[in-house]
C-alpha cells in the first residue's frame, strides 16, 4: 500500500488542507480523511491526473474544481505505474514521454510528409484540377487579358495577318484556334495567352534572320497553349498556396514564412519545367513541319547576345539560355530531320521585316 | 491602519514549463493536426493551453485550464458558419450587383464581430481557468461592452487613429475591471493621455535611433499594463509591480530572434516557454489579501464560440 502527503482543494475555498492519501492497490481507489471525519473514496477509474513537471494534480469523476495535489516522486511514480497497469493511462499521455529523440525523428517525419506532399501531390492536384476546369475559362481569362492590356498597345495589322498566314501553313496539333497579334515595341518579346492569343513584339522579330527562327518561336507559345501551362501554373501556384499555409500557419508564423519562400522558388522551378517542354516540344513542331529546327537554336543565341546580365537559373522564371540552347542540340543530335526550303514562309517572314 | 502593516504578505508568481517537453506537445499536436487534416486543431489548442496554464504557478500552486478540445471544436464548428454567412452575404451582393452595399455589410459584421469575440474569449478563457480549485470568472455585460465598442471605434475613425490609445486602455479597463478569480476582483488603472504620450515618445524615440529604442519602449508598455493592475478582496489589495528594464527585453527578444532564426523555427516551443517564464520571473506582486480565504463564486461556462472566433481573427488576450 502506498501512501503520501498530500493537498486537498474541495473547490469551495482555497483554504489547502492537509491530508494523508492511500493507494489501495486491492480495491482500485484512492483513500483520504479530510478534517478528521470524511474519509472520501475516488475509484481508480473515475479518476484524471495531470503531471506536470514534479507535481501530480488528481480529480475525480467531472469535478474540474475539487483535487489533490502530491509532490511526493515515489508516490507519483508508483501511482502512474498502477494506473497504467488498469490500463487507465491514455495514448496521448505516453506520446508526451516519448522523449527528445523521438520527438526530434517525429518533426524529421513531418516535415518530410509535408515536403513530399509538396513536391508530389500538389502538383497532382494541380494536374486534375486543371482537367476539370473548363477550357471555357482559359478562354475568358485570356480575353480578359487581352481586352485590358494587349488592344491597348500599337498593332502592327498587316505584321499580324502575315504572321496568321505564316502559323496556318504549319501543321501545330493545335487545339484550339490560334489567333497571333503583333505589336509595335522595341522590347523583344513574346507570349501566349491561354485563349490561344500569341503577342509577338516587333523588336523580336527585329532580332530574327531567318524564317525557321520564327517557326521555332511558333512552335515554342504553341506548345505552351496546347498544355494550358497558364492554367497549371495557377492551380500549382495556388494548391501549393493553400497547402503552405495550411500546414505552416497552425505551427508558427515563422515556418509560415519559410514556406511562403520555398514556394515561391518552387514555382519559379515550375515555370523552368514548362519552359523546357515547350522548347523540346516546339522544337518537334518544327522537326514535324521539315523546317530546319537549327532555327530554335539561332533565336536563343540572339536573345542571349542581348541578355545584359546573367540571371542564376533557380531564381528565374526561365532556364538560362546556354542550358536551352545545350539540350535542343542534344535533341536535333538525337533525332533525323529533313530540311526542306519553305518559299511561302520565306516571304511571309520578309514581310513581317518590313 | 497601523496594523495592516503586520498584514502583509509574500506572493510569488513562477513558471514552471520547459521548452523539451513543451516541443514534445508541440511535435504531436501537429503531427495529429497533420494527419487528421486540421481537425485535431481544437484538442491541440486544449492540450497546449492544459501545460501552460499547469505550469505556472501561484505561491508554488498550480493554474489549470479545463477546457476541452471537444467544446472548442463545437465552437469551431459555430465560427465557421458565422463566417460563411457573412462571405455568402458578400458573394451573393457581388452576384447581385449590389457590391458596395455587400462591402458595407461585410466590414459592418466584420467590426460587430469583434467585441463579440473578444466578450466570449474573455468568459469562456477565464471561466475555464482556476487556481486551487477557486474559478477565475468575468462578468462583463456583452452589450454594454458591444454599445462602448463601437463607440470607441467611432471616435478612433473620426480622430484619424489618434483616439487608439484611449480605446485600448478603456477596452483593457473594461475587460480586466470584471475579472474575478472567486470572491478577488481584478482593477486596471490605465489612462488613454499617459498611454498616448508613451506611445507618441516611445515610437519618436524609437524612430530616431533606428529601432534601439524599441527595448525600452517594450520596457515602458509592459509595466505601464502590469503596474496599473491590481486585486481586490474587501478592501484588502494585491498590487502588481513590473521589475523589468530595458536591458532584459534586448536580451529577451534578441535571443528569442537567434533561436527561431537558427532553428529554422522549430526553436519555437522554447521561445514560448522562455518569454512566458521572463513575464513570470519579472512580475512582483505585494499586499495584504489571504490567499487562503479565497471563496468560490464562479459558475461554469463552456460555450468557446468567442474564444475560438478569437482565434480565427487572430486576436490574442491581453492578460
Amino acid at each position: 500500500m502506498n501512501r503520501s502527503a498530500g493537498i486537498y482543494f474541495d473547490g469551495i475555498s482555497s483554504v489547502p488542507q492537509k491530508i494523508e492519501l492511500i493507494l489501495d492497490e486491492q480495491q482500485a481507489e484512492l483513500v483520504f480523511v479530510t478534517t478528521g471525519i470524511n474519509t472520501n473514496k475516488w475509484a481508480i477509474k473515475e479518476i484524471s491526473f495531470e503531471h506536470i513537471g514534479d507535481l501530480l494534480e488528481i480529480r475525480h469523476g467531472s469535478n474540474a474544481t475539487s483535487f489533490i495535489k502530491v509532490s511526493d516522486a515515489d508516490f507519483i511514480t508508483d501511482f502512474i505505474a498502477f494506473l497504467n497497469k488498469k490500463g487507465h493511462i491514455g495514448w496521448y499521455y505516453k506520446m508526451l514521454h516519448l522523449g527528445m529523440k523521438a520527438y526530434i525523428s517525429l518533426a524529421v517525419i513531418i516535415l518530410g510528409l509535408i515536403v513530399g506532399g509538396y513536391l508530389v501531390v500538389i502538383p497532382w492536384v494541380a494536374e486534375k484540377a486543371v482537367m476539370i476546369i473548363p477550357e471555357s475559362y482559359d478562354i475568358s481569362m485570356g480575353n480578359t487579358f487581352y481586352k485590358e492590356y494587349v488592344s491597348q498597345n500599337d498593332i502592327d495589322s498587316d505584321k499580324s495577318k502575315a504572321l496568321n498566314i505564316f502559323a496556318q501553313q504549319l501543321e501545330l496539333n493545335n487545339t484550339r484556334e490560334l489567333h497571333f497579334t503583333v505589336v509595335k515595341s522595341s522590347t523583344i518579346n513574346a507570349f501566349a495567352l491561354p485563349n490561344g492569343n500569341i503577342i509577338v513584339y516587333t523588336g523580336l522579330i527585329d532580332l530574327m534572320k531567318n524564317y525557321d527562327e520564327m517557326a521555332g518561336l511558333i512552335g515554342h507559345e504553341v506548345i505552351h497553349v496546347n498544355n494550358r501551362h497558364s492554367m497549371k501554373m495557377l492551380c500549382r501556384n495556388l494548391a501549393g498556396y493553400i497547402f503552405i499555409s495550411v500546414v505552416l500557419s497552425d505551427v508558427n508564423s515563422i515556418m509560415a514564412i519559410i514556406g511562403d519562400n520555398v514556394h515561391n522558388l518552387q514555382s519559379l522551378s515550375y515555370s523552368r519545367q514548362f519552359e523546357h517542354q515547350a522548347d523540346e516540344e516546339g522544337t518537334g513542331l518544327m522537326i514535324q513541319n521539315n523546317i530546319n529546327p537549327k532555327g530554335m537554336t539561332d533565336l536563343f543565341t540572339r536573345l542571349q547576345s542581348e541578355e545584359k546580365v546573367v540571371v542564376p537559373a533557380f531564381i528565374s522564371s526561365h532556364p538560362i539560355t546556354t542550358d536551352r540552347i545545350e539540350t535542343i542540340n542534344k535533341m536535333i543530335r538525337r533525332i533525323s530531320y529533313r530540311n526542306i526550303n519553305h518559299l511561302e514562309l520565306e516571304k511571309l517572314f520578309l514581310e513581317m521585316k518590313k | 491602519m497601523e496594523n495592516e502593516i503586520s498584514d502583509v504578505k509574500n506572493y510569488k508568481l513562477s513558471f514552471h514549463g520547459n521548452g523539451g517537453t513543451f516541443f514534445g506537445i508541440v511535435i504531436v499536436n501537429w503531427l495529429l493536426t497533420v494527419i487528421t487534416l486540421g481537425f485535431y486543431y481544437p484538442w491541440a489548442k486544449a492540450k497546449q493551453l492544459q501545460y501552460m496554464y499547469g505550469s505556472a504557478a501561484l505561491n508554488g500552486d498550480r493554474f489549470a485550464f479545463h477546457g476541452t478540445g471537444k467544446e472548442m471544436f463545437k465552437g469551431y464548428i459555430k465560427v465557421l458558419v458565422i463566417f460563411g454567412l457573412i462571405y455568402g452575404i458578400l458573394f451573393l451582393s457581388i452576384y447581385f450587383d449590389y457590391l458596395y452595399l455587400g462591402l458595407i455589410f461585410f466590414y459592418f459584421a466584420f467590426i460587430a464581430v469583434l467585441p463579440i469575440a473578444i466578450h466570449g474569449s474573455y468568459r469562456y478563457r477565464f471561466s475555464r481557468t482556476s487556481w486551487r480549485g477557486i474559478r477565475f470568472g468575468y462578468r462583463g455585460d456583452r452589450n454594454e461592452f458591444f454599445v462602448s465598442f463601437f463607440k470607441w471605434i467611432f471616435f478612433t475613425l473620426i480622430t484619424l487613429g489618434i483616439y487608439s490609445s484611449w480605446m485600448e486602455m478603456k477596452m483593457r479597463k473594461y475587460l480586466l475591471s470584471n475579472v474575478r478569480a472567486g470572491d478577488v476582483e481584478f482593477r486596471y488603472d490605465g489612462k488613454g493621455g499617459e498611454y498616448f504620450i508613451m506611445n507618441l515618445v516611445g515610437g519618436l524615440l524609437t524612430l530616431i535611433t533606428l529601432g534601439v529604442y524599441s527595448f525600452w519602449y517594450y520596457k515602458n508598455l509592459f509595466a505601464y499594463y502590469i503596474d496599473n493592475l491590481s486585486l481586490h478582496k474587501n478592501g484588502k489589495e494585491i498590487k502588481l509591480k513590473s521589475t523589468a528594464t530595458g536591458g532584459d527585453f534586448f536580451k529577451l527578444i534578441i535571443v528569442n530572434l537567434l533561436i527561431i532564426v537558427f532553428s529554422l523555427g522549430l526553436g519555437y516551443a522554447w521561445v514560448v516557454t522562455r518569454t512566458i517564464n521572463f513575464v513570470f520571473s519579472k512580475i512582483q506582486m505585494e499586499g495584504d489579501i489571504d490567499l487562503d480565504t479565497i471563496n468560490q463564486t464562479e459558475a461554469d461556462y463552456n460555450d468557446a464560440t468567442g474564444e475560438d472566433m478569437s482565434d480565427f481573427l487572430n486576436i490574442d488576450l491581453v492578460i
